[in-house]
């Protein structure tokens, strides 16, 4: 208690304050990469000020599951971000088998979400909820093949210690270790709809997937879609950028110093795999997510073996 | 027999002899009256029993010593109560449904007595089930339980379906009770004992305990309903009455994880091999339970394949367990056994919830098929929550109570890992990325089920949406159960702990189910609770500030939206149905116009189940072929059948005198 609850208020607020700026500055980069000049850093801020003034418009047929699921999914994301630590500060939620508290607090906001899209009553939302449905289904083994292989070899299971059990004595663990954190990147793109799964740019209803669950919302409504949109975006760079790790247990300056280093390489990579791949179709999702799947299988074979 | 009447058994005989009694309430000729009646003392008795049970050992001191009575033949342990436990608590809400359930029967004219007396010997029976102490005692309730489900499966009996699928229930019971008899005979044989407190075998002396444990698993394993011995819940729980299918697929399936259980306290420890195997079968029914739902449009058969892959939830946590024993681990044990205990109790709960929800808009709209729902959240708000809540709570989901035993046995494959590394770790990833797939699996399905049928516009035109008290009555107690044993799950998980410690480890050992952070579960679950609160505040503080309406959604531009348009529950599942295509035999068959005319085009899907298709149809098939070939031997004439004792007594006779 006292200065590490301090610490994990603070590190939630961070997340919470800092998200749209991290999804802002993705933006950035991927205008200045294909050549344009881009919208303002800080528009993420902009927009959510401008959707928390708009009216609120629901679904004539939508019923409280629309009214509450925004809210649930927001309160969610919250409490997944309760559970990542930031840098070397112990985060709020951490006890033994948070990890699967983790994953399931996940899906119980994707729960709401596909509920909250087919409420609306319009065969678009149906759309992208089977897709979100189908293709999270996909996602969730990786997320156990990367963070989960890491806790069993460990012995840990709360993702502050699992993240802090990675020793970078041994070459086969760091290998071990990078491959995990690519595969983990793979899923990130994949849970946070972007390219080359999701394009959260395009305005074609069929070929999208978050974007065309959220299609009929509007004010309030879609200002928390929007927000969970970049918190989750940033919960998921925080789980990739915790493989630093290591490197953060030095000292205080260090440790802030990857986070933000950490931030700039991760939205960097982000822009540039989005800039120089067009996005799947829709039949080949599935394959991709397979490929992450057995990246992360034949990785934690490889690393058995030669152990 | 004076032994039933010390004082502190006087409560618990009582409560058996009302529930009895509550038979002969139906003698009033009046249907109405009958049933009212009769229901109500039945309740009184369960209620009586409920608090029996509540008040013995297991459930008040530290300290707990298995209690016997009627000259042994009936126990209470620490297993056998807290089974007991789950049938009186999920029998309670269940019976008051009957109320509102069997009055649409009465209102059809329909006599319903009969079916009311097998429900109550089907309660009665089932509770002797989990008390009994002696084989034979056990077996005679188990048949008489599983023949009053059968009859009170064909209260429909002229429909052709209802014969069908109860005709399935009553093959495999028979089936099973004949594996019973054989497994009790050998049990018989080693020990020399019809009881079950003489029975300590052990699997290093020789192949027949190996035997016993593969028979218990295979004839329990049956009515639990393990792929591949699954086949006949698909077919038996659409067409039995609601109450009975909630019945059957709470209770008397999970008699099945009864008897496993009681068979590992016969003859514990056990090898390593029996994990494996029951770990293997349990995620394989847990994966393809829960893919065969997804398919289904029929919701009674749907949560029937849910039932399957709970059971392959338990199972797995029974597999722990198994492991634990096999090594000596204390802690492993406590978390398998404690998850699948847990699981049970979860799992009883919330599939009585959902069966029952799922009766109350089978009573009001005359048909099981969900692609014919649709909108229902606009007639009857109430019952969607609850069932959204049960839905979010068999999915596995915080905050109610399927994540808690869920997260126990996730638990058990962290400790299992942790205790015995070597290959171990990697092993136990596996099962921990299929259970995961199951609750990403479990998510799709039952955010199909719901939208489908709560969510967008009617399908299909709804007359009128009556409910009644009592459905909100049973429908409440069992959401509250799911919403308290997952915000604040350490008295049940001290009651687990106590069926721990008495039957399966050690006292001191088994502690490490309560020393889970459960505090932590209450804190976040509540903060979520008061986050969603907070925020609604907030959302209408808002709305009242910038304005709110509701417009038809956008249809590209088209005006004419009509409910038909809506994403159906076959188009929701194709995608995923679609990858295991030959395993879950689904077809899809289309129809649609080739030339520049439209005509009228068509599109179904269909799934049937792989084990009954190509093992279990082609199988009888074989075998009435091979009996047909020797048909002649059946003559009308019973001299005939005398001469065949004849020649059976003589080749028996020789092979005892060659024999001795």
């Amino acid at each position: 208690m006292g200065i590490e609850f301090l610490q994990g208020i603070i590190s939630v607020i961070i997340i919470l304050g800092i998200a749209p700026l991290f999804a802002g500055f993705v933006n950035k980069q991927k205008a200045k990469l294909t050549g344009r000049v881009g919208a303002p850093v800080l528009q993420p801020y902009y927009e959510l000020q401008k959707l928390f003034k708009k009216e609120t418009i629901n679904s004539l047929t939508s019923s409280f599951v629309s009214r509450v699921s925004p809210l649930i999914n927001l309160v969610a994301l919250i409490i997944a971000a309760a559970i990542l630590p930031i840098g070397f500060w112990k985060p709020l939620i951490s006890f033994n088998g948070d990890i699967i508290l983790f994953a399931y607090i996940l899906g119980f906001a994707r729960f709401f979400q596909i509920l909250a899209a087919m409420d609306i009553g319009s065969s678009f939302e149906g759309m992208g909820a089977a897709r979100e449905a189908t293709f999270a289904l996909f996602a969730e083994p990786i997320f156990f093949f990367t963070i989960g292989s890491i806790a069993f070899i460990s012995g840990m299971s709360s993702i502050y210690e699992i993240y802090h059990s990675i020793q970078l004595n041994n070459l086969s663990y760091i290998v071990f270790i990078v491959i995990c954190s690519i595969s983990m990147f793979l899923l990130a793109v994949t849970e946070c709809s972007r390219m080359p799964v999701d394009d959260p740019n395009t305005h074609l209803e069929l070929t999208m997937i978050h974007e065309v669950m959220i299609l009929d919302n509007s004010g309030i409504d879609l200002f928390v879609y929007q927000y969970s949109g970049y918190i989750k975006l940033f919960l998921y760079t925080l789980l990739e950028i915790s493989f630093f790790y290591p490197f953060s247990n030095q000292g205080y300056f260090l440790g802030i110093a990857i986070f933000v280093v950490g931030l700039i390489i991760l939205s960097f990579s982000l822009a540039v795999a989005e800039t120089i791949t067009s996005r799947f179709r829709m039949k080949n999702i599935p394959l991709y997510l397979l490929f992450a799947t057995a990246i992360g299988i034949l990785n934690l074979l490889i690393y058995t073996f030669t152990k | 027999m004076n032994d039933l009447l010390y004082p502190e058994n006087i409560l618990f005989t009582l409560a058996f002899v009302i529930q009895l009694s509550s038979i002969s309430f139906l003698s009033i000729r009046d249907q109405r009256r009958a049933l009212f009646s009769s229901q109500i003392v039945l309740l009184i008795g369960l209620a009586l029993g409920l608090f029996s049970t509540l008040l013995s050992a297991l459930f008040t001191s530290a300290e707990i010593s298995s209690k016997t009575l009627l000259y042994n033949f009936i126990s209470l342990d620490g297993l056998g109560t807290y089974f007991l436990f789950i049938i009186q608590l999920v029998a309670i809400p269940t019976t008051i449904y009957n109320f509102s359930y069997l009055q649409h029967y009465i209102e059809q004219n329909r006599t319903i007595k009969s079916f009311v007396t097998f429900y109550i010997v089907l309660l009665i029976s089932t509770q002797f089930v989990v008390i009994a102490n002696q084989a034979i005692l056990f077996l005679v309730s188990w048949e008489v339980m599983s023949l009053s489900a059968y009859l009170g499966m064909i209260l429909e009996k002229e429909k052709e379906e209802v014969q069908h699928g109860s005709f399935y229930y009553f093959a495999a019971s028979h089936v099973l009770i004949f594996v019973l008899y054989v497994f009790f005979f050998l049990l018989h044989n080693q020990t020399g004992s019809w009881f079950f407190s003489d029975y300590h075998l052990s699997f290093t002396s020789g192949i027949v305990v190996p035997i016993i444990f593969i028979l218990s698993f295979v004839g329990f394993g049956i009515k639990a309903g393990f792929i591949p011995f699954h086949f006949w819940l698909p077919q038996a729980h659409p067409i039995a009455p609601t109450v009975l299918s909630a019945f059957l697929s709470g209770v008397i399936i999970k008699m099945g994880i009864y008897g496993i259980l009681r068979t590992y306290h016969f003859i514990k420890p056990v090898p390593e091999w029996c994990g494996w195997l029951v770990l293997v079968i349990s995620i394989i029914s847990a994966v393809f339970g829960v893919w065969y739902a997804l398919s289904q449009h029929d919701i009674k058969r749907l949560l029937a394949y849910h039932s399957i892959e709970n059971i392959g939830i338990i199972g797995i946590g029974i597999g722990i367990g198994f492991i634990g024993s096999a090594n000596n681990l204390p802690a492993v044990q406590a978390l398998g056994f404690g998850g699948a205990l847990l699981h049970t109790l979860n799992h009883a709960i919330f599939k009585s919830l959902l069966f029952i929800g799922s009766g109350v808009v089978y009573q009001n709209l005359g048909t099981r098929n969900i692609e014919l729902m649709g909108g229902l959240v606009h007639r009857a708000k109430y019952i969607a929550l609850l069932f959204m809540i049960g839905s979010i709570a068999i999915s596995g989901l915080p905050p109610f109570n399927g994540f808690i035993s869920e997260f126990i046995i996730f638990t058990g494959f962290f400790k299992i890992a942790d205790e015995l590394k070597n290959y171990y770790p990697i092993l136990m990833l596996m099962f921990v990325v299929g259970l995961a797939f199951v609750g990403g699996l479990a998510v799709a399905c039952f955010t199909k089920v719901n939208s489908i049928m709560f969510l967008g516009s009617e399908r299909k035109e709804v007359k009128r949406f009556h409910t009644s008290v009592y459905d909100y009555l049973s429908l409440t107690i069992f959401t509250l159960m799911c919403i308290v044993i997952g915000f604040y799950p350490q008295p049940f998980i001290g009651i687990v702990n106590q069926v721990i410690a008495t039957g399966f480890v050690g006292k001191d050992s088994s502690s490490v189910l309560v020393n889970i952070d459960w505090l932590y579960f209450t804190l976040i679950f509540t903060s979520i609770a008061f986050g969603v609160f907070v925020f609604y505040l907030i959302r209408l503080k808002l709305e009242k500030k910038y304005g709110k309406r509701t417009s038809s959604a956008w249809g590209c531009g088209y005006e004419n939206l009509n409910p038909r348009m809506q994403y159906t529950a076959s188009s929701f599942a194709d995608e995923l149905n679609s990858i295991p295509q030959s395993l879950l035999q689904y077809h899809k068959e289309v129809k649609v116009s080739e030339n520049a005319y439209p005509i009228p085009s068509k599109f179904e899907s269909h799934s049937q189940d792989f084990v009954d298709s190509k093992i279990v149809l082609p199988g009888f098939n074989l075998f009435r072929r091979v009996i047909s070939k020797i048909q002649f031997l059946s003559q009308t004439d019973i001299r005939y059948y005398i001469g065949y004792i004849l020649i059976i007594i003589i080749i028996y006779s020789m092979i005892a005198f060659l024999w001795a």
